[in-house]
Order: structure tokens, then sequence, then C-alpha cells
């Protein structure tokens, strides 16, 4: 429907058994046109996200929709413009790569054939050997195909560059960059900030089953940390990087002194550790269960 | 569209297919040709006479049924167990992996998310399970048909046809009832397993209600009692087989609206 939110989630809940609340009162909104990053540990419940909006699980409470199409009343509808890479994707191992893509294109109905020969090109599938004779990067590049081969207004991606050599994920996020730019939209899934923070535009964080932020790139990172690894060609005093905002002294050991800081430190951090002769650094991002543990540990947790 | 889930199914087992077909062929093919030296041996039937009433029931013999001529050969040789028997193999196995396996294989994941009812994927299948029934029912019939000139068989077309739908109905019925399950509760092992059961104890019921008669009042509820087993000497209880197939419809089409409602598995 015009005018609606490309997805829009209203106190969405899945509940398994009793006990296992894997998914708790989303609420969401990603707009048209929006690449969507939906990060948060295995196990927090992405792909529970994913699975209900497509329609393959039941919502214990709540609702969602898709371009204003309801994913239990309307799902057949709500799925027509949209496209979805599973997290786990299995084929049809005997078939080979073209003759997969030709069912599913006959499945849905409406294919792009010149747009599904672009992608396979761009992506080099495989596409006349069967399927249990490729890798798992060959076999996500077909996921991939079929995802986007009906030009779908909504793409959505359950940790799509998984199995992928690094090329091939610039090139993947290059088409989700495009895929936005033709004011469609990208919903995706993944563990790790990096593989979102260069192509998403909001990062929606979700722990336990809860959606705990949703944040634009840039201010995410700003306040995520790093891991600093410093070599001096001595054993230097620490304190006085100790006294910068938001630093925290790791370990200190002879000439090293691991560390970690917040983006917005690490000016400040490189010219204080200038006055001293540096051998080496190292920085790295934080994994994001630390980016959990850091930004939104919850009250309880015991700290 | 849904009709592509048919086309898949029956391709994915187009060799496993010509495989039954040769196979069921093969094995008609043989007991036809033995017939002519069981015909020669009419002592075969006194034999028969003197066994007890619980073998010849079993296997379908009951009405005086003589196994020296042809519909009663055949019989006794093949639609009272054997051809059944390979027909609910192939059906429960087909009918089974239709969705319960494809889900257990975690594929049903991918095309659910496309944008088709799932009712009409089941239906789809359902079709493909009734095609691979049909097209196994039909050579049988046709090797018999085939043979009963050269070997004397004594055949009635119309018989062999009865005989041939009493055989796609049982056919369909447990083969929808593996599929009906496998699309209502998401495992491979009951959508093999109660099918299997329930035409073991049809069989046992049909072929042992005449004996104990605690049986007797079950004998409704047996699928093969209800087609009768003596299809070509005896003759099809046409009404039987359409209350087969009435069935089958059901367990189709319940399992086709139970799995709008459901969870897929998580592959």
């Amino acid at each position: 429907m015009p005018g609606s939110a490309a997805i829009e989630a209203f106190r969405l809940s899945k509940t398994y058994g009793r006990e296992v609340r894997a998914l708790v009162d989303l609420d969401l909104r990603v707009e048209r046109g929006e690449v969507f990053g939906y990060l948060g540990p295995n196990g927090a419940g992405k792909s529970t996200t994913i699975r209900l909006l497509l329609g393959l699980i039941r919502p214990t409470s709540g609702r969602a929709s898709l371009h204003g199409l309801d994913t239990v009343a309307e799902g057949v509808a709500s799925r027509r413009s949209t496209g979805y890479l599973p997290g786990d994707l299995r084929l049809a191992d005997r078939l080979t790569g073209s003759e997969q893509l030709d069912s599913l294109a006959r499945l849905r109905g409406t294919v792009d054939e010149r747009l599904r020969e672009e992608l396979c090109e761009r992506l080099g599938v495989v596409l006349d050997r069967p399927i249990r004779q490729l890798s798992r990067g060959n076999r996500q590049k077909l996921g991939i195909v079929q995802a986007f081969m009906h030009r779908p207004d909504l793409v959505v991606l359950d940790e799509p560059t998984a199995g992928l050599d690094p090329l091939l994920q610039a090139e993947v996020r290059a088409l989700l960059r495009q895929t936005a730019a033709d004011g469609r939209t990208v919903f995706l899934s993944s563990h790790s900030l990096d593989e979102v923070q260069h192509v998403a535009d909001r990062v929606g964080i979700i722990r336990s089953g809860r959606l705990v932020d949703v944040d634009s790139v840039e201010s995410l990172r700003e306040r995520s940390l790093r891991h600093v690894t410093l070599t001096f060609d001595g054993p230097v005093d620490v304190s006085e990087l100790a006294v910068l905002d938001g630093v925290r002294i790791a370990a200190v050991d002879g000439p090293h002194v691991r560390l970690s800081a917040p983006e917005t430190a690490m000016d400040a951090l490189v010219k204080a550790a200038a006055r001293h002769r540096v051998v080496d650094l190292v920085s790295q991002p934080a994994d994001l269960e630390e980016i959990f543990l850091e930004l939104y540990r919850e009250p309880g947790d015991g700290s | 569209m849904a009709a592509e889930l048919a086309r898949r199914g029956l391709r994915d087992h187009r060799r496993a297919l010509v495989g039954w077909c040769l196979g069921v062929a093969a094995y008609v093919g043989m007991i036809a040709a033995i017939f002519p030296s069981i015909e020669s041996s009419p002592q075969l039937d006194e034999l028969i006479a003197s066994y007890p009433d619980v073998l010849k029931s079993l296997f379908g013999l009951e009405s005086g049924a003589s196994l020296t001529s042809g519909p009663g050969y055949l019989d006794a040789e093949l639609f009272s167990l054997m051809l059944p028997l390979l027909v609910l193999v192939l059906a429960i196995g087909s009918g089974a992996r239709a969705v319960a396996g494809e889900e257990d294989a975690g594929r049903l994941e991918l095309v659910l998310s496309y944008p088709l009812r799932r009712r009409d994927a089941v239906l789809a299948k359902g079709a493909a399970v009734a095609v691979e029934v049909l097209v196994v029912c039909a050579v049988a019939g046709l090797v018999l048909l085939a043979f009963d000139p050269l070997l004397g068989l004594d055949l009635s077309i119309s018989r062999v046809l009865e005989a041939l739908a009493s055989l796609v109905a049982l056919g369909l019925l447990h083969g929808w009832l593996a599929l009906g399950l496998g699309a209502t509760v998401p495992s491979r092992a009951l959508a093999i397993g109660v099918p299997a059961g329930l035409a073991a104890g049809a069989y046992l019921v049909n072929g042992l209600h005449g004996l104990a008669g605690w049986l007797d009042p079950f004998r409704f509820l047996s699928s093969f009692w209800l087609v009768g087993s003596s299809p070509l000497g005896g003759g099809v209880d046409l009404v039987g087989v359409l209350v087969v197939l009435a069935a089958a419809l059901v367990v189709l089409v319940a399992g086709s609206l139970l799995i709008e409602r459901r969870d897929l598995e998580t592959p």
C-alpha cells in the first residue's frame, strides 16, 4: 500500500512452549528505501523476527506488516514483492543452479529474466553444476540471486554474506546500496557490526529477544569500543593514557599495553601515545557481545 | 505458481518412479508367466482346500475361488497382498517425503517464503503423489492385459479396471494420509509410521475378521475390506472404493488446512 512503511511490527512476540521467549514485544518501523541492519548475537531472536515477517511462523501476540499488508491475514500478498534469503539456505541438491533458479522462477510466476542473468553474471554464479557439488559460498550466491531476481520492493536477508569471500561481500554490499538507491528496502541481519556498518543506514540491536536500541550506524560506532594494543620501545607510564575519557587499561606487560577505548577517544589516545616512541599500534573493533555488555547492560545483570 | 511443486515433486522422483515401474512390471509379468504351469496342476486346488481357513482368508481365497483359474490365481498372488503392498510402499514414501521429508531437510523454508498459499502447496504435492500411484497401477494393469491373450489368463477388462481402481484408492488413501500428517505435524517418522501401521492393521482385520469374531465389527474401518481383496474373481465393491477415495480426499484436504496455522520447523 502506498504510504505505509516497508516493515512495521507492533508488540510482535513469539514464545515457544511456556518459557522460551524468542521475541518479546518488538516495535519496529523500517522505512522504504532504507537499509536496515538487524544486529544481535546468535540466538538473540534475529531469525525468529525474520521468520515471523515472512509468515513462516505465527506470532504468539502482536502483529507485523510488509508494505501495509498483514503478514498473517494477507500473508501471500505481503510476500509478493518480497525477496528472502534464509539464514540456513537449503536448496534442491540434485538440481543444477540454473534448474533451481528456473524452478523458483516458475514458483514465483514473475521474474525479470534479464535481471536474473545480470545478477548471475555479477556474482559469478555457477549455473551448470549440481548444487550438491557447490561450495557454501556458491550456494549462497544462488540464494542471493533468487532473493533479488524478481526486483522485489523489500529484500529480507538473514546473514547474507556468510560463506562469501571479501570481494563478493563487497559486491553484495554494493547490490544492497543500489537496491536502496532505487527506493527499495533492505532488511539484513548480522551478528557483526563490522559487516553491517558499511551498508546500513540504521541499526537495530536485539538481545535475548528484546530490541534494545535502534540507532544510526555512526552514533553506534562512536559509542562502540575498540581494542587497542600499543607497543612502545620500552616500558611507559600508562597513567597518562588511563586518564583519557572512556579509556580503560586492560593489561600492561613491559612495553605492551592493552586497553579499550571508544572511537571518540582515539584521537586523544594516539596523541598521548605519540609522546613516546611507538613501535606498533593495533586497533580492533570490539565484537558485538562486548558492545552489548558495555552499552546495554541490563539492570539486574549483577554489575 | 504452486503447480511447479507438483512438477518438481515428479521430476525429483522420476528415476525412482521409472525403477518402480520396471520392478512392478517385472514382478507382475513373472507372476503371470508362471500361471500356465499352475493351471495344469488341478491338484493344487485340492491342496489349497486342505489349508487352514486363516491362510485361505489371508490370501484372498475365501470365496471358493480356484487357484487354477486366471482371476483366482492373480487375486491370490498379486491383488490380495503383493500389489497393494508395493503400491502402498510407493505412496507412503512419496507422501511422507513431499512435506515431512522436505521440511526435515529444511527445504520448505524457501518455498513457503514465496507468495503461495500453503494449502495450494500441499494440494500440488498431493497431485504429484497421485500421479505416481496412477502410473504404477497403470503399468501393472497394462502388463496383465498384455499377457492375458498369450497366457490365457481369462481376464475381463472391466474387472481389471475395477481391480486397478481399488489399488489406486488404497494407494491414495495411505499416500495422502502420509502427506497430510506431514503437513500437520513436522515428523517424518509419524508420516510414515501411521499410514503403514494403519495399512497393516486393515490388512489383518480384512483377513481375519471372519475367523476372529471380535474383529468383525471393525471390518468397516479396514480399507482392504472396503475395496475387497479378490477383485478379479470376486469383484470390487465400488461403493467401498468410493468410500476409501472420499477418506483419502478428507485426509489430504485436512492436511492442507492444518498446515496453514502451524509454525514451520527451523531447518
